[in-house]
Order: structure tokens, then C-alpha cells, then sequence
């Protein structure tokens, strides 16, 4: 069974432009990890991700080289419609991407322009809706949602797709900390009981490293970092490359406390605080 | 504009007219629409007037289509002043009047009790191309939001001095450009943003998308229908036949 | 000097978005406003220029009523940064971006010149003096909203939620600004929920939830308060949390990464 996302050598430069937006770029991802993608801002994130569900080079073109390969299948030949049932994208902003006038409508969206038939539709639809709470909400109309909701409306009709990788854009900047770590702490629960994949961009790193198995930065379009998000975090380049260590992640790194946290867990301030209460009793 | 919002914007509300087929409810506003511009007396209009009233106690929201007609009454006024200025019959120029409100109020009657959901199933019954009815339906869905842009981008601007209430008409207009502009960029952002949503969610995968939701008219609404037209013919017949005229 | 009188303000919808708000700020203090979305704080900051009028109560800017002047007047001596710069950036080029306001407020040409110079310098925007502002990144759109603002040096500076999907680079900028507005006596008014972000500066903070105040005091007292802070579903800096799960700990918490490292350094070694 091929990885679900290998991504080989892939370079991509938008018309005009001077430098690659992507710049030889290596990625394996294998089924059910979670994996944040960080760096600083102009790096081409944006650009990968684009790259991953197929809006490169289906919706925008440039110069294209190297492979992209979801699930077997190359993204350059699959199309669109194919890609939307493996790859699921969720954007930064909640209100872009709700066009429905009711969050039910909006979650049986992509379905609907899929032609499942009504029955399955309906299924998928209540399922999706279900398993992010927010069956209650499905005659609203989105204007009447909080970002919170309307994010958890937007996943779920991405979710009602049934796709084995869905992509995260920055799906927390908008949100207050309590309403991010709920999106969060679903996400997680989403792997668990889908088994789904997800590749998540975010600044906010300190929510998501508690349920990333990975992280990977780029800078100026390449992979500069790869690995679990403790050696990633530890690593002395890692500031200088945009990421917001977390401030316990930096001072365990300071005091040398190895195995506190280890490549397994990045630890929380209480449990920081009970090491220290352990060494100096 | 708040007249203009009263009048045409769905508000979710529960009554025996809302259930309604949005087909019938289409027809309904179509029959008395053009009864008004049938009609030859002001007794006829007032009559129609009248029905919709009835019908908008039924609907539950006699209030928001009183407060339109009273609105409305302003550019009557305005259209019955001016036909009188330019020689026409008192008569004929309150006729004018008259007939401008029934119209308003005979479509407003639509509007109102009908969703955007309902606003969509009624024009893929008449086979629109599905873009254009999607192009739609998502307008209306941001409707709102642009209207809070518009005030976010008021209150921005209005924070670096720009005094909105103050000056002639001349500078009252000038001054809405550093409004309009955010405004319009916002807006093209929105539609590249929501182009690549639409893509990612497969749209235009398909040439005949499916429903979520089946939309089959009932009993009520056949029969509502039938007695709508019913209504319309005798009407038609005692206007032209009945009655006299110039009333 | 701001004052909120006894401040209550409700929505033609019926709900209460602020609720009995009084609360004054002294001219050169750092205040951060926080607690979850819908709790009022953005309400309040509209406030303070009139772009809400209470319902009851009054607001006051320096003894002026805010229900007696318009918001471009208030704003000449309280600049607001929003959210979204998207949402006010519509000029020709940067260069009359930062003019806007400044003609808007009435300075002669000379100053404006001046003004324009020193915000394109000081914020590192001369690059872009003849660019449009819609063709800057996001950080550097931000960078210039809140150049527009000192451009007419205001007394108050108010920044709406400014970290909002910034990086870190972009982040620590913010704070040296901030720094630099409080070396110069300016009242510096911060809504945020990055606490992280806020705690460095130890600002006076102010707990919104549901409309109310429900806390208002320094950030080294107020941060301890662990169920105050849950029940406004804000949460707690980290540096704070480790310190109270100490056993032994010193008479102030950690402010900074190395002030808990030294500490926790010199503990170790006895």
C-alpha cells in the first residue's frame, strides 16, 4: 500500500515570479499522522498545500517539477474531482469557504456536487455533522454561527467527503485559545476514530504539538526541519526560523532535563513543575 | 434603506403561508402582481391591497408589510404629485399611485416568506443554469456579511478622521471612496477565496448535482394553487365585467 | 484619561453586550483587556471613540463626552488599530496612505510631509513610499496601519487583537513597538488573547466575560488567579503555571524564559 502523501523533489514557481515559491521539497506522510507544517511568513506553505489537494496546477499554473503523489496517484494527472474525495482543505477563514444558507445544505455541499445519491448524502451528512457536534446547529444560517462553529461547519463538510488527508490552514488563527483547543482536541479525535491524516499550518504551535507526531519547516520554499516536534522545538535553529517555541519547551531545554520531554511528548507547564519538585525534594 | 430591508429580506418565521411550496407561493405574488396591473380603478387596487393584507396575517408578518406599504406611500405620493403636474386626471394619477403600492406590496409578499433555500429550488424548477442559481444563493448568504464589512470598514476609516456626517453632497460623496474602495477589494479577495473552496469541495464535478433535500408539493399546496387562480379568474371577470370603471 | 461611567450597552436585538461598566485609565498606563470572543472587549474599545454610544452611562475622553463628539474627533487623540487592515487601506500609494488622516485631522501640508517622512523611516517603509498598500504582505500591511496611527501621535494608542495570525518575527516587532510607546508616555490599550504575548509587558489587565468586568488588577497578581481566569475561559500564561506547581519557588513569578532558568539553574546548584 502505497504512503498516503509522498512528495518527490517537487519545485513549483508562479508565472513571473522570480524565485521558487517551492523549492525541491521531500515529503513522506504516512496514514493517520498528524504533521504541522510551520515557518515563517512568505515561505510557500501556502504554496505546498495548494500543491497537495490539487489547486496546483489545476486552478493555478506555473512551472511545475517534480511529484506529487496522493495516495499512489499522481495529483498532476488526477483531477480535481478525484482529489477532492482523497484531500480535504480546510481555510483560514470560516466565513470563505460556508456558501450554503444553511450549515446542513453547506456540510451535503461537496456531496452534492459529487451526485451522491440522496440517501448516502443524508447518512454522511448527519454522520459528519455528528462527530463534530454540531447537529444541532443544521438549519442555521452561518451569519448566526460564532467563527468557532462556523469552523467546525466547514470541517465538517469536508469530513462528509470522507477524504484519508485533510489539510488545516491555519484553522485557529481567528479563534479565541478555549475555542482553539476545542478544534484541536477534535482533530484528534478525528484521527482516532477515522483514522484521517491531517497536515495542519499553524503559528499557534503550543495547541498542537500535544497531538503532533511531526513537524516540518520551511523556510524561503525549502524543508529545512523534520522530525518529532521535541527535536524540531529543541533544535538551535528553530527561532531563527519563525517558530514559536513554547516558553516550557524552551526553558526544559535550558535545564537539560532530557528525559522530561522526549522525542514521545512535548511536556505541560504542571508536569514541568513536578520534575523540578522531584529533583530538589 | 431600512424599508428596502423590510421589505424584501427573508426573516424566518412560522406560519401556514411559509410552509407553502415557494412554486405557490411564486404563483400567489405572480396572480396578485398581475391583478394590479389589470386592475382599471382604485377600488379594484384597494381590494388587492386588501388580499394581502389578509394573506400577510396569515403569514404572520402583517406588521413588516404594513410598514412597507407605508413607506411606499411616500413614493406614491411622489408619482401621484407628479403625474397630476403633467396634466393627467386626479383620478387616473391616484390610479397610478395605488397600483405602485399593490405591485410593491404583491411581491413583497414573495420575498419575505420565502428563503434562499426555497428561492433556489424554485429556480432550478424552472431549469436556471446552475451557476447562475448558485451565483445567487451564495450572494444572498453574504449579504450580511458585506453589510458588516461595509460598517467594519466605516468605523476603520471614521477612526482616521474621515467625518461621514459632515459637508455638502459633493464632499458626502467623496467621501465614501475610501469606503467603497476596501470594500470592493474585499469583495474579490472574498470570490478568489471562495473560488478555491468551491474547487477543493468538487464543484461543477458533475453536470447534474444531487439534492440533500426533496422538495414535493402537497395537497395544501395544489389545492392553494387551484384556488388561487380560481380567485384570479373571477377577479379578472368582475373587474372587466362587473364593475364599472374610472373608480 | 479614560472614564466608563457606569457603562451599559445593549444591541437593537435585545442583548446586553455591556454591562454596568465602570473602569478609568490614567494617561501613560498599559492596559490589556481580555476574556473570550464575545465578551464585550471589542464593544468596549468602540467605546472609547464613539463608534458605540452607551446606552447608559457615559464614556469620557479627557472630560469630553463621547455622545457629544464625532468619532473623527475623538480619533484625533485615540488611535485605534483594527483587526484588519484589509478593511482600511484604499490609497494611491503608501506614501497618501499615511496622509489620509493626517489632512483628514487638518495639519498643514509641511507637517504632513514631515509626518509621512518620519512614520515611512521609523516603521521601515521607505521602500514601499510609491507602492500600493494593497501590494505589501500581511505583516507589513499591519506594520502600516499602526504607522498611520503614530503618525498623528495620538495620546492613546488602542491595538485590536494585533497578533492575530502574525509569526513571531512579526510578534516580537509588535512588542518593541509597544515598548517604544510606553517610553514615550503613551497610553497603550492592548485586547488580546494571546496571553503569552501579553504577560512580557506585565500590564495592568482587565477581565471581560459576558459584558462585565470581572477582574481588574496588575498582570503578576491577576494571572495567579486560576478560577477567575477559567470561569472568562482565558488561559494562563505557562511561565505562571509552572511557577504555581512549584514547591519552592521565589516571591514573584517568572516573567521571562530566563528569569525562571536562572532561578531554577541556581536552585539546582544548591
Amino acid at each position: 500500500m502505497p504512503r498516503i502523501l509522498s512528495i518527490q523533489n517537487f519545485s513549483f514557481r508562479y508565472p513571473g515570479a522570480q524565485r521558487l515559491a517551492v523549492d525541491s521539497f521531500d515529503l513522506e506522510v504516512d496514514r493517520s499522522e498528524i504533521i504541522i507544517l510551520a515557518g515563517p511568513s512568505g515561505c510557500g506553505k501556502s504554496t505546498l498545500l495548494r500543491s497537495i489537494n490539487g489547486l496546483i496546477p489545476h486552478m493555478y499554473s506555473g512551472d511545475y517539477s517534480g511529484a506529487v503523489l496522493m495516495d499512489g496517484a499522481n495529483v498532476r494527472e488526477e483531477s480535481m474531482r478525484a482529489l477532492a474525495q482523497k484531500v480535504g482543505f480546510l481555510f483560514q477563514n470560516p466565513e470563505n469557504q460556508i456558501f450554503m444558507f444553511s450549515v446542513e445544505r453547506d456540510v451535503a455541499f461537496g456531496l452534492e456536487n459529487l451526485g451522491v445519491p440522496r440517501e448516502e448524502m443524508r447518512r454522511r451528512v448527519d454522520e459528519a455533522m455528528a462527530q463534530l457536534g454540531i447537529t444541532h446547529l443544521a438549519r442555521r444560517a452561518p451569519h448566526e454561527l460564532s467563527d468557532g462553529q462556523k469552523q467546525r461547519v466547514a470541517l465538517a463538510g469536508v469530513l462528509a467527503m470522507q477524504p484519508g488527508l485533510v489539510i488545516l490552514d491555519e484553522p485557529t488563527s481567528l479563534l479565541d485559545p478555549m475555542t482553539a483547543s476545542e478544534l484541536v482536541e477534535l482533530v484528534d479525535k478525528i484521527r482516532r476514530e477515522n483514522g484521517t491524516t491531517f497536515i495542519v499550518v499553524e503559528h499557534r504551535l503550543d495547541l498542537l504539538v500535544r497531538i503532533a507526531d511531526r513537524l516540518v519547516v520551511m523556510n524561503s520554499g525549502k524543508k529545512v526541519l523534520d522530525g518529532s516536534c521535541w527535536d524540531v522545538l529543541t533544535d538551535e535553529r528553530a527561532e531563527g526560523y519563525g517558530l514559536s517555541v513554547p516558553a516550557i519547551v524552551k526553558l526544559e531545554k535550558g535545564l537539560n532535563y532530557h528525559d522530561v520531554g522526549t522525542s514521545a511528548r512535548i511536556p505541560t507547564a504542571a508536569q514541568l513543575a513536578e520534575e523540578v519538585n522531584s529533583r530538589t525534594a | 434603506m431600512n424599508w428596502v430591508a423590510g421589505g424584501f429580506i427573508f426573516r424566518r418565521t412560522e406560519s401556514a403561508y411559509h410552509r407553502l411550496d415557494p412554486r405557490v407561493k411564486l404563483l400567489l405574488s405572480i396572480l396578485l402582481f398581475t391583478l394590479a396591473i389589470l386592475s382599471r380603478s382604485v377600488l379594484e387596487l384597494a381590494g388587492i391591497i386588501a388580499f394581502v393584507l389578509v394573506l400577510s396575517g396569515v403569514a404572520k408578518i402583517l406588521r413588516r408589510i404594513s410598514r412597507t406599504a407605508a413607506f411606499t406611500l411616500g413614493f406614491a405620493v411622489f408619482i401621484f404629485v407628479l403625474n397630476f403636474v403633467i396634466g393627467r386626471d386626479l383620478l387616473l394619477s391616484i390610479l397610478y399611485a395605488a397600483r405602485f403600492v399593490a405591485i410593491v406590496v404583491s411581491t413583497s409578499l414573495f420575498f419575505i416568506t420565502t428563503s434562499p433555500d426555497e428561492l433556489e429550488q424554485v429556480m432550478n424548477a424552472f431549469h436556471l443554469p446552475r451557476d447562475i442559481v448558485f451565483a445567487f444563493v451564495t450572494a444572498v448568504r453574504f449579504i450580511p456579511v458585506m453589510l458588516l464589512d461595509a460598517i467594519q470598514i466605516m468605523d476603520a476609516q471614521k477612526s482616521r478622521g474621515l467625518e461621514m456626517q459632515k459637508g455638502n453632497l459633493v464632499r458626502r460623496v467623496r467621501n465614501m471612496v475610501p469606503v467603497l474602495i476596501p470594500l470592493v477589494v474585499n469583495s474579490v479577495i472574498r470570490s478568489g477565496e471562495l473560488a478555491e473552496a468551491m474547487e477543493s469541495r468538487a464543484y461543477g464535478a458533475v453536470p447534474k448535482p444531487t439534492s440533500l433535500n426533496q422538495y414535493r408539493s402537497s395537497l395544501v399546496d395544489r389545492a392553494v394553487a387551484v384556488g388561487g387562480v380560481a380567485i384570479f379568474a373571477v377577479a379578472v371577470y368582475t373587474f372587466y365585467f362587473v364593475l364599472p370603471t374610472q373608480l | 484619561m479614560i472614564e466608563f461611567k457606569v457603562v451599559t450597552f445593549s444591541h437593537p436585538t435585545g442583548v446586553t453586550a455591556l454591562d454596568h461598566v465602570s473602569l478609568s485609565i490614567a494617561d501613560g498606563e498599559t492596559v490589556a483587556v481580555v476574556g473570550e470572543n464575545g465578551a464585550g472587549k471589542t464593544t468596549l474599545v468602540k467605546h472609547i471613540t464613539g463608534l458605540l454610544k452607551p446606552t447608559t452611562g457615559a464614556v469620557l475622553v479627557d472630560g469630553d463626552d463621547t455622545r457629544q463628539r464625532t468619532t473623527a474627533e475623538l480619533s484625533r487623540k485615540v488611535g485605534v488599530a483594527f483587526q484588519n487592515p484589509d478593511h482600511q487601506l484604499f490609497s494611491e500609494n503608501v506614501e497618501e496612505e499615511i496622509a489620509f488622516a493626517l489632512r483628514n485631522f487638518g495639519f498643514p501640508p509641511e507637517t504632513v510631509k514631515q509626518r509621512v517622512d518620519w512614520a515611512l523611516n521609523f516603521f521601515g517603509l521607505e521602500e514601499y513610499r510609491k507602492s500600493s498598500p494593497l501590494t505589501l504582505s500581511g505583516g507589513e500591511k499591519k506594520r502600516l496601519t499602526i504607522a498611520c496611527i503614530l503618525s498623528w501621535d495620538p495620546g492613546v494608542v488602542v491595538l485590536d487583537e494585533p497578533t492575530v495570525g502574525q509569526d513571531v518575527i512579526q510578534k516580537e516587532r509588535l512588542s518593541e513597538t509597544v515598548r517604544m510607546l510606553k517610553s514615550t508616555g503613551k497610553t497603550v490599550i492592548i485586547v488580546s488573547h494571546d496571553i503569552e504575548f501579553l504577560w512580557p509587558m506585565q500590564p495592568r489587565v482587565i477581565v471581560m466575560s459576558r459584558g462585565k468586568i470581572i477582574a481588574d488588577g496588575p498582570a503578576s497578581d491577576l494571572m495567579l488567579e486560576r478560577e477567575v481566569l477559567a470561569s472568562a475561559r482565558v488561559s494562563q500564561p505557562q511561565l505562571v503555571t509552572l511557577y504555581q506547581g512549584l514547591k519552592k519557588r521565589p516571591a514573584q513569578p517568572f516573567v521571562h524564559v530566563h528569569d525562571a532558568r536562572s532561578w531554577l539553574a541556581s536552585e539546582a546548584n544548591g
